[in-house]
């Protein structure tokens, strides 16, 4: 039982962190209708910066505020100039830009911070060997707990921002019909590029969090991460916010107990296939995903 | 007073070209209609005022020059376009894409809202159901109205009557007359039912691959010989 909690504790702050980065992948399909396959590589290079702004003395909390909005910018910009002017000639051209930019962001990062064995990356909140609550007999770290609440605030507010903002329902139309949108006057342009850029700040976040469970920074942090987020968006439906952010935290205690509870064959190694494995399944069964919608419309 | 002027509006998709030079006058307060056959350019014609394609020429809104400015801007300065195959947000709900028609206003509009209900009561009755569940007559109520939500001064509307009953037609026919009559709206109509069109309209346009190949007073084209033998079914 208590072993039980820990997995499910450990699997939740793991699993919100999936779903923030699977939350990105998703306001970036809504929007544009692509897969940012470098949206993980983005996350990275983004902590890179907030370690580095970290390391030149700005108190980490800042830093990483500072890092989303280079994160933002990074997203809006690529958005803006590379990923439109690809998507205008073929849609299939974005995705080779995306592995493109996967392996130009993962490059640059290994050329700037050169160092084998990673940089120390400091958490955003208590990390000593005793801070922790104990419920019902397992240890809930105050990391842990603090990445839970950050993911889900940050999810809270993305939420308000789609459903109750003029903002929010003009991304929603201009992902629902483009040309009807520029017809009742939403710049699409900016639309489109904001929500690149929320996705890639999004990702900072992430990335931050990841760094400080980590504990250390080095340019593949994000690589099983981004396997995970991706497995949850897919697996919610890439259309779903409540089902990424459902997915990704089924997906993050589903790793925990499985390489937990059956250490000898699959254990940490083999955990990602099981998670894989299982959306493939899912898929073949139900193929827009848990919570995906399938386009219905009546003519 | 002229609201709307074309003058040699070119278009083309690709290396096709669509539009070979429309003139085309709209007044304000006027109703005017577009007739034509499948592939005369009228759909083009629409989105040539409206800036949803690239376009050459001269098209003048209320003393502007606009043949260069985009969609986005074209409806904030009083145009306001209800495309062919009605292009409701389907995942929206009646209520949002209420909303998002009146996007580029500042003001309140609460009370336009009412007034749309009140015009159409179906859309008042299915406010929070998606669009995309809607019926086809529902959906082209929702997209006039939609448009109607940016409050402006020249209405496009392209072939309302796609698909839809006989009753429900006759339905928004009787609304648009009205917007036409009583609050001075202009209208722009684009209509392959030419006998329904010619009853609303005051003048009309016959397009012909690309070209304006006869003009006039709705009663004169209705007159014409020659064009009911062509394109009003005798």
């Amino acid at each position: 039982m208590e072993r039980l909690l820990q997995y499910i504790f450990d699997g939740l702050s793991f699993g919100a962190i999936y779903a923030l980065l699977a939350l990105g992948l998703v306001v970036v399909f809504r929007g544009t209708g692509h897969l940012n396959f470098a949206q993980g590589e983005m996350a990275m290079f983004c902590t890179f910066i907030i370690w580095q702004i970290n390391d030149w003395g700005v108190p980490l909390i800042l830093a990483v505020v500072i890092g989303m909005v280079f994160g933002f910018l990074l997203g809006a910009g690529t958005e803006a100039t590379v990923i439109r002017s690809v998507a205008k000639k073929s849609p299939g051209g974005v995705f080779v830009v995306s592995i493109a930019l996967f392996l130009g962001l993962n490059s640059l990062a290994t050329m700037i911070w050169d160092r084998a064995e990673g940089y120390t990356m400091g958490s955003l909140f208590p990390n000593k060997p005793l801070d922790f609550v104990r419920v019902l007999g397992a240890e809930w770290r105050y990391k842990f707990i603090g990445v839970l609440v950050v993911a889900l605030a940050l999810m809270g507010l993305l939420f308000l921002l789609f459903s109750k903002t003029k903002f929010g329902l003009a991304m929603r139309s201009v992902a629902s019909n483009p040309e009807s949108a520029r017809l009742v006057g939403v710049p699409s342009g900016v639309v489109l590029a904001s929500s690149w850029g929320i996705a890639a700040a999004m990702g900072a976040l992430s990335g931050a969090l990841v760094g400080g469970i980590n504990g250390q920074l080095t340019p593949s942090l994000m690589f099983s991460v981004f396997i995970y987020a991706s497995a949850a968006a897919t697996l919610g439906g890439l259309d779903s916010p409540g089902g990424a952010v459902i997915a990704g935290l089924s997906i993050g205690i589903g790793e925990q107990l499985v390489a937990g509870y059956i250490p000898g064959w699959i254990g940490q190694d083999l955990k990602l296939s099981v998670a894989l494995i299982s959306i493939f399944v899912v898929l073949l069964v139900k193929p827009s995903g848990l919570f995906g919608s399938l386009k219905v419309e009546r003519v | 007073m002229s609201l709307l002027k074309t003058v040699g509006l070119r278009a083309s998709y690709g290396q096709v070209d669509v539009l070979l030079g429309i003139d085309i006058d709209v007044s304000e307060g006027e109703m005017v209609v577009v007739l034509g056959a499948n592939g005369a350019g009228k759909t083009t014609t629409m989105r040539a005022v409206s800036g949803t394609i690239a376009r050459s020429g001269s098209v003048v809104f209320d003393g502007q020059e606009i043949v260069s400015q985009s969609a986005e801007s074209i409806v904030r300065l009083g145009v306001a376009h209800v495309p062919q195959g009605r292009g409701t947000f389907s995942e929206l709900t009646v209520e949002e894409n209420l909303r998002i028609g009146a996007y580029i206003r500042k003001d309140s509009i609460e009370s336009d809202i009412a007034r749309w209900y009140e015009t159409f009561p179906r859309l008042e009755e299915r406010q929070n159901q998606r669009a995309g569940s809607l019926s086809g007559g529902e959906q082209q109520m929702l997209a006039i109205a939609r448009a109607l939500m940016s409050r402006p001064r020249l209405l496009l509307c392209d072939e309302p009557s796609l698909g839809l009953a006989p009753l429900v037609t006759q339905e928004l026919f009787e609304v648009l007359k009205n917007l036409n009559e009583q609050d001075g709206l202009s209208v722009l109509l684009v209509e392959q039912n030419a006998n329904l069109a010619l009853k609303v309209a005051s003048k009309v346009y016959l397009l012909e691959t690309g070209q304006v190949v006869a003009s006039g007073s709705a009663e004169a084209i209705a007159g014409d010989e020659r064009i009911r033998k062509a394109y009003l079914g005798g």
